[in-house]
């Protein structure tokens, strides 16, 4: 953390940087897809290692939904359409 | 009990005995013929990747195969459907055909990487309409595994298990386990 004024701190904003992204990708519990199979796509999809894919797999599973994701809407939907095609019942959601 | 096998750097193998291999082709055949029940709409607008159905199918195991996009939100619902259904479809019509080209009982299946994704999603996709069809839920999916062989959901029920333990091995196949 720094304290120096932010004016003089702040990097040059490029496109890298992106403001608040307020849309969500969640994914909802199921009973029927299986727990690896979750893994799988979760590793397959965004990319995320196994022992993470894991964790968010148990999220979804222990607390009914997780978000997987944030960025913006189109995104998103990009994300679910994925999603969808592997069976996962996801949705797209504006943070709130 | 079939499984998949790892075979060379990216590929797996499958063995079905010849009930198996029946069993799975009129499944997918079943498959095929409710995607084919989605409404068509207007054939410009498919060429385009866009639908007219704006709602979820009626038939629940349909349904859980083309799920809302937005929850609680039906006009955001329904635009995402429209440019988004007929790609699912697509999709799905492809890997079900996949599955019956390679299917066979008579040598060892040889499935490529491509060839692996397509049997995992469509191996999903039966197991979504299956699961939908007998109502599984966490709480009761131990009393389903006790179905007396005589009831009507019993053969259905030995059927999703196969499936659930075929996914099964072919997912550990592709973590190289």
């Amino acid at each position: 953390m720094t304290t120096a004024p932010v004016e003089l701190n702040r990097p040059d904003v490029g496109e890298e940087v992106r403001p608040d992204l307020p849309w969500l990708t969640i994914v909802w519990n199921d009973p029927i897809n299986l727990m690896s199979y979750v893994t799988y796509v979760f590793q397959s999809v965004f990319g995320f290692a196994r022992e993470k894919a894991e964790k968010l797999m148990m999220d979804v599973h222990h607390k009914g939904r997780a978000v997987v994701d944030s960025g913006t809407r189109e995104e998103m939907e990009r994300n679910v359409e994925v999603l969808h095609s592997y069976g996962l019942w996801a949705t797209v959601k504006r943070d709130d | 009990m079939s499984g998949f096998r790892r075979s060379g750097a990216s590929g797996v193998t499958l063995r079905l005995e010849q009930v198996e291999n029946a069993v799975l082709q009129n499944l997918v055949e079943q498959l095929q013929q409710m995607l084919g029940e989605l409404p068509k709409g207007d054939p410009g607008l498919a060429e385009l990747g866009i639908s007219e159905s704006t709602e979820a199918p009626a038939d629940p195991a349909l349904a859980r195969l083309f799920p809302d996009g937005y929850s609680g939100d039906d006009d955001a619902s329904g635009e995402f459907r429209r440019y988004t259904e007929t790609t699912l479809k697509d999709g799905k019509e492809k890997d079900a055909r996949v599955v019956l080209d390679t299917l066979a009982f008579d040598r060892r299946i040889e499935l490529d990487a491509d060839q692996a994704q397509s049997w995992l999603r469509a191996l999903n996709d039966l197991r979504l309409a299956l699961g939908t069809r007998l109502e599984i839920t966490e709480e009761n999916h131990a009393r389903f595994a006790e179905l007396a062989v005589d009831d009507p959901a019993y053969a259905m029920f030995v059927t999703y298990d196969w499936l659930t333990q075929l996914q099964d091995s072919l997912i550990h196949c592709l973590w190289r386990e």
